[in-house]
């Protein structure tokens, strides 16, 4: 029983790890766009074909394709933050709608180039470090919550000891009020979507080795992004963290003592229960909510 | 002339806000702009600073046309706006939002220096300074926003409303600051509903009446006006 727990604990890590690079990303558009990102599972979609792409059909070394995966999608983002969510900027739920358009363009042209049938990315390693005979961590999972961690540090250095993470920081508490310290809206939305879009993309790519890429894969990302970030409280990087950690637990855990769609109706629960007793999310403040 | 605004307009969407509005601040001056509840002083401060569009008429400061430039270019120009309502960022230290009043400034040694001539200013925020903003109490915040108003090295302060909400003895303390920064050298336009504060301390005062300009001249000529002791010092 120990060892079953052991080994939920491991398999929960390694969900938390990607989900709580999406949630992240999505959270950090909308503190400093304002904007919901509909189109952010995609981009997590596209993040894992990138993989498809340039390590499965083109043999190009796995961190080539990742790094690629990443610049890729941070790319993406940019042309998002240009095309339409700064001509949108004063009508927040027309964000929203083009982002849902702009999903369904992503699905479409992914569709056309790749086709629609499930694409298989040949392992990376197939190392597994043995803790008991029970217990196994495979090296290519712990090297996804790694990179995960080292990424969420970074993020978070970035944004408490640079000047221009300050200025993100200002921007997400009061647009106006930074436009007058000298920050350029345009800059730090850029910024934004650019990190934003790259993490979503970097979870999918870390991803792709172990689960079926296909066009639609974003969807059940999205949905579990949303309900961390409303749990967290939308706004809070530190919730998005926290929750996407806790989510995953719960998840994997009732995933594997009872069965997936259970733990789908056990995470929406817990979403339900959050909203009536604290709307704001748990570590939500009422401004922003 | 350092600020010249030329017939003014300012409309949000179809209802306009403030007309033909002209005034002028000589460089070194504090000029006040008094004026009720909605009469458009706000707009006024917000037109200058880019946060709201300017629909007709020419904003120039220190001989360049700047009506509709981005906020951030206009405070690289050095105008510096302490908006209404003190708008510090709650959940940055106290520091951090001084820090970010210098965010376009790259002379470290300089921003260093102006951060201790903000700590020597308000010992206060020093004693504070890693405490997150919203911590604080109404009079630290406006000190605060001054403060960062400070660190970006303006050459025009725009205050809007900076006695609002803060007991007496807090007012006459942001008052000898105020005074204090101009005779420093930097000119101040004060947009006050407090109007006996704002005459006291202003060279030159306009009064805005439902949008557009009522009445000006030197601040104690308008203080011993018969229409403004009637209408904005109850006397």
């Amino acid at each position: 029983m120990i060892e079953l727990l052991a080994q939920t604990g491991l398999n929960a890590l390694y969900a938390a790890s990607y989900t709580a690079l999406v949630a992240v990303g999505l959270v950090l558009i909308f503190g400093v766009m304002g904007v919901i990102n509909f189109a952010h599972g995609e981009l997590f979609m596209l993040g894992a074909y990138a993989i498809v792409a340039v390590y499965a059909d083109w043999n190009l070394p796995y961190l080539v394709a990742v790094a690629v995966g990443m610049t890729f999608v941070g790319i993406v983002g940019l042309g998002m933050e240009r095309a339409f969510f700064r001509p949108l900027r004063d009508n927040p739920l027309g964000g929203l709608v083009a982002s849902i358009g702009f999903l369904m363009i992503l699905q479409a042209l992914v569709s056309m180039g790749f086709g629609v049938r499930m694409e298989h990315v040949p392992p990376v390693t197939q190392d597994v470090i043995v803790i008991t005979e029970k217990v196994r961590l495979p090296v290519f999972r712990l090297a996804v919550i790694l990179a995960a961690v080292v990424l969420l540090a970074s993020l978070w250095a970035f944004l408490k000891k640079t000047r221009f993470g300050w200025a993100l920081r200002a921007s997400a508490q009061d647009p106006e009020a930074a436009a007058l310290q000298g920050i350029s809206i345009n800059q730090t939305a850029r910024i934004a979507m650019f990190i934003g879009a790259a993490l979503a993309g970097v979870a999918g790519a870390l991803t792709a080795p172990l689960i079926s890429v296909n066009p639609h894969m974003g969807h059940s990302v999205i949905v579990t992004a949303f309900i961390v970030i409303i749990v967290g409280g939308i706004g809070s990087l530190e919730g998005a963290v926290i929750v996407a950690v806790a989510y995953a637990f719960v998840h994997t855990f009732v995933t594997t003592f009872f069965d997936g769609v259970i733990a789908d109706i056990v995470g929406l629960l817990l979403l339900l229960a959050v909203l009536i007793v604290k709307p704001t999310g748990l570590f939500g403040s009422a401004d922003r909510a | 002339m350092l600020l010249e605004l030329r017939a003014v307009a300012v409309a949000y969407g179809k209802v306009s806000a403030v007309r033909d509005i002209s005034l002028e601040v000589p460089d070194g001056r504090i000029v006040t702009i008094i004026g009720s509840n909605g009469a458009g002083k706000t707009t006024t401060l917000r037109a200058i600073s880019g946060l709201t569009r300017v629909r007709e008429g020419e904003i120039h400061f220190a001989g360049e046309r700047i009506d509709n430039l981005a906020p951030d270019r206009i405070v690289a120009r050095g105008i510096a706006h302490v908006p209404e309502g003190r708008r510090i960022f709650p959940d940055l230290t106290v520091e951090e939002n001084l820090r970010t009043g210098a965010f376009l400034r790259r002379e470290r040694e300089a921003v260093q220096r102006d951060l201790e001539a903000v700590y020597d200013r308000f010992p206060l925020l020093l004693e504070r300074r890693t405490q997150l903003a919203k911590t604080m109490s109404g009079g630290e915040q406006q000190m605060l926003a001054i403060g960062r108003a400070l660190m970006t090295r303006p050459k025009l302060l725009l205050m809007d409303e900076p006695s609002m909400g803060l007991a007496p003895k807090i007012v006459e303390e942001i008052a000898r600051i105020i005074g204090e920064i101009n005779a420093q050298g930097v000119p101040v336009i004060l947009v006050e509903q407090n109007a006996e504060l704002a005459l006291e301390l202003a060279d030159y005062a306009y009064v805005l009446e439902t949008g557009s300009l009522a009445l000006e001249g030197p601040a104690d000529e308008l203080h011993d006006n018969e229409h403004v002791r009637a209408a904005y010092l109850g006397i």
